[in-house]
Order: C-alpha cells, then sequence, then structure tokens
C-alpha cells in the first residue's frame, strides 16, 4: 500500500521542521495516539487505537526518524503490533519552500496483516490517508494558533 | 455483570451475563437453546437469525443486554403442541436443507419474510433470505419450501 | 401377482428421514457438545505470511484469570510428531503448531487453554510474537524460479513435485517418455488453439466451521474425540497414532456436521492439539473454528494453471492434446493435498476419444493455506481446461460448440474405454447427455434468442459444457486409506433393522436413501430401519464420506451385509415354514413361500425365533447380524452436459445468469429429490467460482478476501431457477447401478458459465476469460476491447 500527500504550512522550513520533531505536539496530533516515549536517540514508543471497518483495537510500536537532513528531509519508520495483527511502514518526508511558507511531501509505504489485513484491507488505505491528513493538518493548525 | 430478563419462546429467563456476551452466545451456552447456529462473525450468514419482538434479528450482533426485555423466538419456539410451522413442514417437504446448520436461521429469516408478504413471488421470496447463506443447497429447494408454507397459509 | 402392501421406494422422492431432528433444532454439531470440567481453546495465529520466530512472550495471557495453560509450537512437539500425509507424495515436515518458521498467514503458532471462549481469546490476543518477516512468494511460477522466498529448503525452487507426465508414450511409473505420437499429432494439425488459464483459488466455505471436543479419560485410558469431519475412521487412526494411543483406545464420533465439501476430510492440526492437550491435562477440551480463523486455517481448494494446447482438423477432429498443469498447494501438502491436482491429468481426457494426450504436473509450495479437496476436487478443474479449449476450436472454426463436441465423443460401444491417461470410464452415451441437454434447453429457439437480444445492442451469450465425473473412489490399489466400505446390517429381535455405515454422510441423505435401500431389501417399513454412522464405536469399520462414494461403495457394502443377514434369516424362516429358502418371498413385513402368503411368518416372528432358536436349524448359529466390507473393482464415471445463458450489463459489466439448464447421469438414482439437491448445490459452488467466488492474496502473502465481508458467497439472488434432466446410463461395477453424484454439479457448470461470458462478449473480440467474471474486469474488456493481434473480430 502506497500512500502520498502534500500538506502546506504557513512558516518556514525551519519552524516546520522543529514543529516535525516536537513529539508533545506529534503525540497530540497522531489520531489515537496516547504518548510517545523516548527509548533511545530518534526512537520512541507509542500506543495507538485503531479502527478499521468491524476491526478495532490497540497497537503497540515503534516510531524511529532516521536519515534527518534539517531542515529539509527525514525518514520516518513505523512499526506497531496488537490484537488486529501488525502495521509497518515507511515514509520519506520532505520540506520544500512553497511561496512563504513550506510545503511537506510525504512518501510512504506500509504493509498490514493479521486481521486487520483480512477484514479491514478494503478500507486501510482511506483509513491511512485519514489518518495522515488529520495528523498535517493538525499540526498545521497549531502553527496558525501559534502552538507550534 | 450485568442482569438480564427476556422472554425466550414464552418463557421469562433471567441471568447474570458479561456485558459483551453476545444474544446468541447466551442462547446456546446459557440457555442450551443450541438450535441457534454461528456461522461467522461479521454478521452475514445468518445461521443465528432469531426472531426479537417478532422481527428476525441475527443474534451474533446484539449483546444479551441489549435484548433485555424483549421477546426472543428460537427454533425451538417455533413448533406448537408438537405440531410443526408451515415452513418446518415446508422445509422436510421439498429438501429444504442438507447439512442443516444454516436451517434454523433460514426458517427463521423465512418466518419474517411471510409475516411481511404473504405471497411473495420467486423474486421476493429470494431477496427476503439474501442475508442467509446456505453452501449445500443452491437454494432453489429452500425456495420451494418457503412456497410450500406460503401456499398452505393461502389455502387456509 | 400380488401388489405388494409396501410400494418399491428404490427411485421414490422419499422425503428425508434426517430432517425432523434438523428443523427443530435438535441436531447435535460439535459446538454443541458439553462436559463438565470441559475447557476452551484458542489459537494465536501468525499475522505474517513467511516469517522466522524470534520470540513468544505467554506471560500476559498466563496471567490472565481463568487461564489453565498456554502452549508453544516447541512445547506442542514435545507431544506431537510432525503430522501424517494420506499419500506417498514426497512431503516437507509439518508441525501442528509452527515452530521457529511459519509459512502462511494464519498458521497456528500456540494455544490457550481457558475457562471458556471469551477468556481463551482474550488470552491468545495477548499472546506476542516478536517475527523476523521474510519475503513471502504468492504466485506459484514465480515461486518456482525460487524467488523472493524458498519455504522448505528440502525442496529445491519451491518445487513440491517436480513435472510428472501422464499420457500418451508415458511409461506408467512416469519415468520413460515417448513423444513420437504427441509430436505427430500436433505435425498433423490444421489448426492449433492454446491458451494459458487459470482454475482459481476458492474457499470451501463449509456454514459449519470446523471444531473438535477431545476427552481423554486417565482412569479409562482411552480418547473420545468428536469432530466435524467426513472420515471420523481416518481421524480415528491418526489420532492414535499420533497420540501413541492403540487404536483400540480411541473412539471418534462425527455428529451432526455442518457440510463438509471436502475440506473436512483432512485432520488438522487443530484435532491433534486438542487431542494431545486432553491427554496431558487429563481434561476434556474445545476448539471452535471462528469464520475468520476458517477462511485462513481450513484448506482451500483449486488454484491450478493450465497450458493448454490442443490440435485439430478442420472438420473439428481432435487430434492431440497438451495441458502443463502448475498447482499452487500453498505451504504444506495436506491428508490428499499433493494427489489431487493429479485427478486433472488423469481426467484430461474428458468425454472424447483423444488419440494423443499429454499431461504434465508440477506442484509448488507458496506462502498461502494449504490447499485440498474441495467438492470435485481435481476433475473440475479438468473440465474446464478442455472444456474452454473445445469451446475456443468451436469459435476458431466458426462451428456450433454442441457440433465440436459431438464430433470428438467417446462412442457408446467403445466402453469400458481406456483413456490416454489410463483412466477406465465404465459406461457412457455423451451423445445422449448432449441431445437432450440441446433439447430441453430449445438450444435452436436459445441461439435465436441471444441473436435477438444482441440485434438490441445487449450482450448475451451462451456456453456449453460437457463432463465426465470420477465417483465411487476406491479401490484400495489408488487410496492410502484403504479404498473398500463396510457395513453391518442387524435384524433385531422385534424384527426392526439396526444398519451401520462406514460412510460418514454430512448432509448427504444416507439415513433415507440406505434405509430405501435396505426396506426394499427385507419388505419392510422403512420407519422399522435406523441407519448409525459416525461413531467408530458403533461403526466398526469405515473410510468415509468423499470422492461420492457413498452410494457406488457404500450403498454396496450395505446392501452386501443386507443379502448375507437375509441369506440366514430365510434359513430360519425355511425351517418355521417348512420350507426351502429359496421359494421364500420377504413381502410388506412378512415372509412366505411363493404363492402362499395366507401362511406367512411375520417378520418379528421369524427374527424372535432367530435369536431363540429352538430348535436350532442345523449348521446355523443364532442371531441376525452380518457384516460385508465391498472392495469396488474401479470407479464409476457419471457424466452430462450443462448450458448456460448469461447476459453483461454494458454499463455496469455485471454478468447476470438468464438460464441454466443441466442434463445429468448417475445411472439408476435411489432418490431423486436428494439427487437434484446434490446437483444443485454443485451446480451453486461451480458457478459461484465462476461468477463471484474469489480469493485475493497481496504480494506479502495476506488474504484479502479474507471474511464474508469480501469473499463472496453465493446468495439466493445469485441464481436463476435450475432447470434439471437427466439420461440413465447404469454403470455395471455394483448391484444398483449407481454411479454417484455429489460432486458433478461442480463440473460443468464453471466452464458453461465462462463459455457464455466469452461468447456475449465475443463481438469484442473476445475468445478467453479468466474467471471470476468479476463486473470490473468485464467493464473493461467492453470499455476497451483486446486488440486484433490478440483477438480479432470475426
Amino acid at each position: 500500500m502506497d500512500i502520498s500527500g502534500t500538506y502546506l504550512f504557513n512558516a518556514p522550513p525551519r519552524q516546520v521542521w522543529s514543529l516535525l520533531m516536537d513529539t508533545t505536539a506529534i503525540a497530540r496530533c497522531v489520531p489515537g495516539c496516547r504518548e510517545l516515549r523516548p527509548v533511545g536517540p530518534d526512537r520512541y514508543e507509542t500506543e495507538l487505537s485503531v479502527a478499521v471497518a468491524a476491526i478495532s483495537g490497540d497497537f503497540k510500536g515503534t516510531i524511529e526518524l532516521a536519515d534527518k537532513l534539517p531542515p529539509q528531509s527525514y525518514k520516518l519508520i513505523v512499526s506497531g503490533t496488537g490484537r488486529p495483527g501488525f502495521v509497518r511502514g515507511t515514509a520519506t518526508i520532505t520540506l520544500a519552500p512553497h511561496e512563504s511558507g513550506t510545503a511537506v511531501q510525504v512518501a510512504a509505504s506500509a504493509n498490514a496483516g493479521g486481521l486487520i489485513a483480512r477484514v479491514g484491507q478494503r478500507l486501510l488505505e482511506g483509513v491511512a490517508r485519514m489518518m495522515m491528513d488529520r495528523f498535517y493538518q493538525c499540526l498545521a493548525s497549531q502553527l496558525d494558533s501559534g502552538q507550534g | 455483570m450485568a442482569q438480564v430478563s427476556i422472554r425466550v419462546n414464552g418463557r421469562v429467563r433471567k441471568g447474570d451475563v458479561e456485558p459483551r456476551l453476545l444474544l446468541a452466545h447466551f442462547l446456546r451456552e446459557h440457555l442450551n437453546l443450541t438450535g441457534t447456529h454461528v456461522g461467522c462473525d461479521t454478521s452475514q450468514c445468518g445461521a443465528c437469525t432469531v426472531l426479537i419482538d417478532g422481527r428476525s434479528a441475527k443474534s451474533c450482533t446484539i449483546f444479551a443486554v441489549q435484548a433485555d426485555g424483549c421477546d426472543v423466538t428460537t427454533i425451538e419456539g417455533l413448533a406448537r403442541d408438537g405440531q410443526l410451522h408451515p415452513l418446518q413442514e415446508g422445509f422436510w417437504e421439498e429438501h429444504g436443507l442438507q447439512c442443516g446448520y444454516c436451517t434454523p436461521g433460514m426458517i427463521m429469516s423465512a418466518v419474517d419474510l411471510l409475516n411481511d408478504n404473504p405471497t411473495p413471488s420467486e423474486r421476493d421470496i429470494r431477496e427476503g433470505i439474501a442475508g442467509n447463506f446456505c453452501r449445500c443447497t443452491g437454494y432453489q429447494h429452500i425456495v420451494n419450501a418457503i412456497q410450500y408454507a406460503a401456499n398452505k397459509a393461502a389455502r387456509k | 401377482m400380488v401388489t405388494p402392501v409396501l410400494p418399491k421406494l428404490v427411485g421414490q422422492r422419499v422425503k428425508r428421514r434426517e430432517d425432523p431432528r434438523l428443523i427443530q433444532g435438535r441436531g447435535t454439531y460439535v459446538d454443541d457438545i458439553k462436559i463438565a470440567g470441559m475447557q476452551h481453546l484458542a489459537f494465536k495465529r501468525s499475522d505474517v505470511a513467511h516469517g522466522r520466530i524470534r520470540a513468544i512472550d505467554t506471560r500476559a495471557a498466563e496471567a490472565m484469570e481463568g487461564v489453565e495453560a498456554v502452549f508453544t509450537g516447541a512445547q506442542i512437539a514435545e507431544l506431537l510428531a510432525p503430522m501424517p500425509i494420506g499419500t506417498s507424495f514426497p512431503s516437507p515436515p509439518h508441525r501442528a503448531l509452527a515452530v521457529d518458521v511459519v509459512r502462511y498467514g494464519g498458521e497456528p503458532v500456540a494455544v490457550v487453554v481457558a475457562r471458556d471462549r471469551y477468556v481463551a481469546r482474550d488470552a491468545a490476543d495477548a499472546i506476542a510474537i516478536d517475527y523476523e518477516i521474510l519475503p513471502a512468494v504468492v504466485d506459484p511460477e514465480l515461486a518456482m524460479t525460487g524467488k523472493p522466498a524458498i519455504l522448505h529448503p528440502e525442496f529445491e525452487n519451491n518445487v513440491a513435485l517436480p513435472p510428472l507426465p501422464n499420457g500418451t508414450g508415458v511409461s506408467r511409473d512416469g519415468k520413460t517418455v515417448d513423444d513420437s505420437a504427441i509430436d505427430k499429432a500436433f505435425a498433423e494439425a490444421e489448426v492449433v488453439i492454446s491458451q494459458r488459464m487459470v482454475n482459481h483459488r476458492v474457499v470451501p466455505n463449509t456454514m459449519e466451521p470446523r471444531g473438535v471436543v477431545a476427552h481423554y479419560e486417565p482412569g479409562k485410558e482411552s480418547m473420545t474425540i468428536w469432530s466435524s469431519t467426513q472420515a471420523p475412521h481416518i481421524l480415528k487412526t491418526m489420532i492414535a497414532a499420533m497420540t501413541g494411543l492403540g487404536q483400540h483406545q480411541v473412539r471418534a464420533i462425527a455428529p451432526e456436521v455442518g457440510g463438509g465439501f471436502g475440506a473436512k476430510i483432512n485432520i488438522y492440526g487443530e484435532d491433534y492439539v486438542a487431542a494431545a492437550i486432553s491427554k496431558r491435562l487429563g481434561i476434556p477440551v474445545k476448539w471452535v473454528e471462528d469464520r475468520s480463523e476458517a477462511f485462513v486455517a481450513t484448506t482451500h481448494g483449486r488454484d491450478l494453471i493450465a497450458y493448454v494446447d490442443l490440435a485439430a482438423k478442420r472438420d473439428g477432429r481432435v487430434l492431440g492434446l497438451k495441458m502443463r498443469l502448475i498447482a499452487d498447494v500453498g505451504a504444506y501438502n495436506m491428508l490428499l493435498t499433493a494427489a489431487i491436482p493429479t485427478l486433472t491429468m488423469m481426467m484430461a481426457s474428458a468425454t472424447y476419444d483423444i488419440p494423443a494426450i499429454r499431461a504434465t504436473l508440477t506442484e509448488v509450495f507458496t506462502n498461502k493455506t494449504p490447499t485440498d479437496a474441495y467438492r470435485g476436487a481435481g476433475r473440475p478443474e479438468a473440465t474446464y481446461f478442455v472444456e474452454r479449449a473445445m469451446d475456443m476450436l468451436a469459435r476458431e472454426l466458426k462451428m456450433d460448440p454442441a457440433d465440436v463436441r459431438r464430433k470428438n465423443f467417446i462412442r457408446p460401444d467403445k466402453f469400458p474405454f481406456t483413456t490416454q491417461t489410463g483412466a477406465v470410464y465404465d459406461s457412457g452415451n455423451y451423445e445422449a447427455a448432449l441431445d437432450r441437454a440441446l433439447e430441453a434447453a430449445n438450444w435452436k429457439q436459445l441461439k435465436g434468442a441471444r441473436d435477438a437480444a444482441r440485434a438490441e445492442g445487449r450482450l448475451v451469450g451462451l456456453g456449453l459444457s460437457m463432463y465426465v465425473e470420477v465417483c465411487g473412489f476406491g479401490p484400495s490399489s489408488g487410496m492410502a486409506t484403504g479404498g473398500w466400505e463396510h457395513a453391518q446390517v442387524t435384524v433385531e429381535r422385534d424384527g426392526r433393522i439396526t444398519a451401520v455405515t462406514g460412510v460418514s454422510p454430512h448432509g448427504q441423505g444416507n439415513e433415507t436413501t440406505f434405509a430405501q435401500m435396505l426396506a426394499d431389501q427385507f419388505g419392510v417399513p422403512l420407519e422399522h430401519i435406523t441407519i448409525h454412522h459416525g461413531d467408530t464405536a458403533v461403526v466398526k469399520q469405515g473410510i468415509g464420506t468423499f470422492g461420492s462414494r457413498s452410494q457406488a461403495v457404500g450403498g454396496t457394502a450395505l446392501h452386501l451385509a443386507g443379502a448375507r443377514v437375509k441369506a440366514k434369516m430365510a434359513r430360519f424362516a425355511a425351517e418355521l415354514l417348512e420350507a426351502h429358502e429359496e421359494d421364500l418371498v420377504f413381502e410388506s413385513g412378512t415372509i412366505f413361500v411363493r404363492g402362499a402368503p395366507a401362511a406367512a411368518k411375520t417378520f418379528a416372528e421369524v427374527a424372535a425365533y432367530a435369536y431363540v432358536p429352538v430348535p436350532l436349524p442345523e449348521g446355523l448359529e443364532p442371531g441376525l447380524s452380518e457384516e460385508a466390507f465391498f472392495e469396488p473393482s474401479n470407479m464409476t464415471y457419471p457424466f452430462g452436459c450443462h448450458i448456460a445463458m448469461l447476459e453483461i450489463d454494458r454499463e455496469t459489466g455485471e454478468p447476470r445468469l438468464l438460464k441454466f439448464v443441466a442434463v445429468d447421469d448417475a445411472g439408476n438414482l435411489i432418490n431423486p429429490l436428494i439427487v437434484e439437491g446434490q446437483i444443485h448445490g454443485g451446480l451453486a459452488q461451480g458457478i459461484g467460482q465462476a461468477l463471484i467466488e474469489e480469493t485475493v492474496y497481496d504480494q506479502s502473502g495476506q488474504l484479502l478476501t479474507g471474511s464474508f465481508l469480501d469473499y463472496a458467497l453465493p446468495r439466493a439472488t445469485d441464481f436463476p431457477r435450475f432447470e434439471l434432466h437427466n439420461t440413465v446410463t447404469p454403470t455395471p461395477l455394483n448391484p444398483f447401478g449407481a454411479k454417484g453424484i455429489g460432486e458433478a454439479g461442480t463440473l460443468g457448470s464453471t466452464p458453461a458459465v465462462v463459455c457464455a461470458a466469452v461468447d456475449a462478449l465475443s463481438e469484442l473480440g473476445v475468445k478467453h476469460i479468466d474467471m471470476m467474471l468479476r463486473p470490473e474486469k468485464l467493464w473493461r474488456i467492453i470499455g476497451t476491447p483486446p486488440a486484433p493481434a490478440h483477438g480479432g473480430r470475426a
């Protein structure tokens, strides 16, 4: 499953970069995420509640930031397992100046297994896209409201 | 645990149940009414169909606590005074079953179907039981069985 | 001639004796069984299609209230050896629970024993498994390159069975191959049809998922195991072998079984695990499969690719057939897995007298649920490939599809007929079945209706398919289980009859058909007969219900046992009537000397005498109970012709079946009502495969059609009313002349529907479409017809 998107932020790349590295802001904006606990350099543990079609449940997982090139790009490696199965994904995030702000381009590829794939596959891509949209819209709104 | 009181086949049955207990499991495990079968876990197959307050419902999709205070009829409660229900008779006469697993749910759906529409066309019947799977019969003898019951009621 | 008071029942539409309990919810299926102290099992299954198990953490599960025990694969491996299979094909070790490596999504890895099914499920969910995910392979042709994954290191390039040849010029053992005849056929051909075809994977989906209750009683050192199985005697044999018990210590019971369709012949890991845990803990345990488990944990069917080449003259005469088969068997060999596709090779000649055939079969492991028998098991695949090729030949030659077939039939005077692939067809009259179908469907008029619809711009097509099926599986030379069947008939002291059969019906209605036979044999009412089956403590020996063998093999065994009892009873009756036993007539519940019914003894009187035999006739033992084993000399080959009319919506691509006519010849019929039911069910599965059923995996090996949300099981609205007709060509191989009908419906129906779809799209240059006929696929074809290079308008 491959998904991609571009999100516009009303701030220069450097400011958006810091927002994207702010674990509190991230935890606040990932739907169903309670907290990010650092377990190593650029490595966090988290719990996520996800509901896809008839399947819902908690995932325990890790989030890792890699290949950081501030303020241009980095890689996000996510893996989680839980009652409904597992999800794994890698996203490449690129920041580029866009007019007065920043365009954040996300290219992600992910796969899922177990019940969540068997029963929820048809909706999985839609749910993943929705979660991604909500995440970046949430971050962008934090910036707008000055919380970032 | 939650207290429920459900009238099942004319008798009030009380029980302490976990809130997550499915009505299908309440009937099968607590009341030993094992004629109600469970054939899937996504509410598609209809093997667990019972009547709740006279309307067909998939008992695997309803928690026992949701049926509190309701009137439930299962396949075991369909025959009266040793007399088969016309649909049961129809399934027997027309060879409307093979392995028998879908049969209770199929019959309970058909009860509701005929209540709604006592003189259904073949199309009406096929659409009326589209929420119930049968893997054995190819449905044709089931359609015949329901027609049998409808015709019998019409003759009366 | 006096008219018997009791009518003959064989051949009558007798209502089923199984039904009163089933229509009142009084049948007992495995999940209805409760034993005091019984605990419930739940399996933790692999979420990945291929992976190495790095760690299993069961602590959270073990800590849960109500959890009795948790076993991992390694712990179960101490109790159970690798699982046996039922064929002699090479096979990788297969553990009941995976140890170290998982090879398909859904493979069981650990098991929980708990107070109830809810707690068991919670605990199984709480088991955490860390996998090193390995690359998965789901395409068998890719798997044969050895990339990107190797499932079993001892099977190079994932090849489970290296190309096995069969047919003209191939020695019986497959070791020497002479190509001259098949080469000559293709050299002399005026037209050659070549097509790659896929007979895709389907999920059997019995309405009752599998289930097992195992009860080991330490004080008695005996095991009782209830399982939703088609073959309790095979289960008994295997459970004994795997748990270290003698066969005398195991009792296997198939209670009410909610459908099998081949998927419940196999003895599964869950059966062995339940038995092993019950024996280890000394308590009864139950496991019942969820539907979402069943989709991955119960064997699938079909999944065969064929490269078909058909050589013919322009007059339609077929000279030769090549069929290169690639079978995707999934991750492991199960009980019969490896043998199923060999039946496709064996049936490559279909109903045709093809002078040169070369079939080869390669079996390949992939990271999918294993395949095994599914209704028809190998024969529908053969029928599909050959009938599609014949249809393509007809289209190429602009001949009527019926005429091409007629030109190549095996003639009725050639039976018994040995095909180039070694099948010995017992009897047949294929032209009669074809003519009956053309007449019943009104073929000419139907073609007119199709052409008229086309003139209005509608996409309407007609499809026709012949089939020949293999039924009555036996003899023992071809079956590792033994190919016989067993029966015992007892005339009780009150004259009632108790009969037991080694077949294990699960919807086939043998409690009725077998009683019909015995009622006629003994001249007693149906109600005086009870048929027992499915309990190895009651039924001493048996093989089981599969391969459409119940009537031809099981029915014959019962008839032979009945004949033995009847002969003995006649001697007792002769003593009472002071007559010769060969002069006696059994009729209407009495036994009398021919021509003297007034001096009859009742059946019950003679029975009572046989149990208190004063005086005991010379040379006789008391009692009236006899058994028989019947070993058939060969299999039977029923056949038929199916015709489908189908319309494809030009706007949406949605196919709709308008008409379906089936002519089936299963020889003599015991109960036409039950036979019709069997045909209907087979048709629904065959048409379902063509029209809506499909098993889809993604590239990582995840099953995407893993529930009824995504796997389209046919509903009542998917079918028109089937029109059934028959011809009767008895088999010489058993006293009833009955061939078998359990699976036949799945053979002709699938190609008939696909042929109709191709016909409907023929104006667009379409020559072949692979199943299933997904509206989106058809819609794309309608939108962009195939390029002329591949097709070309006629």
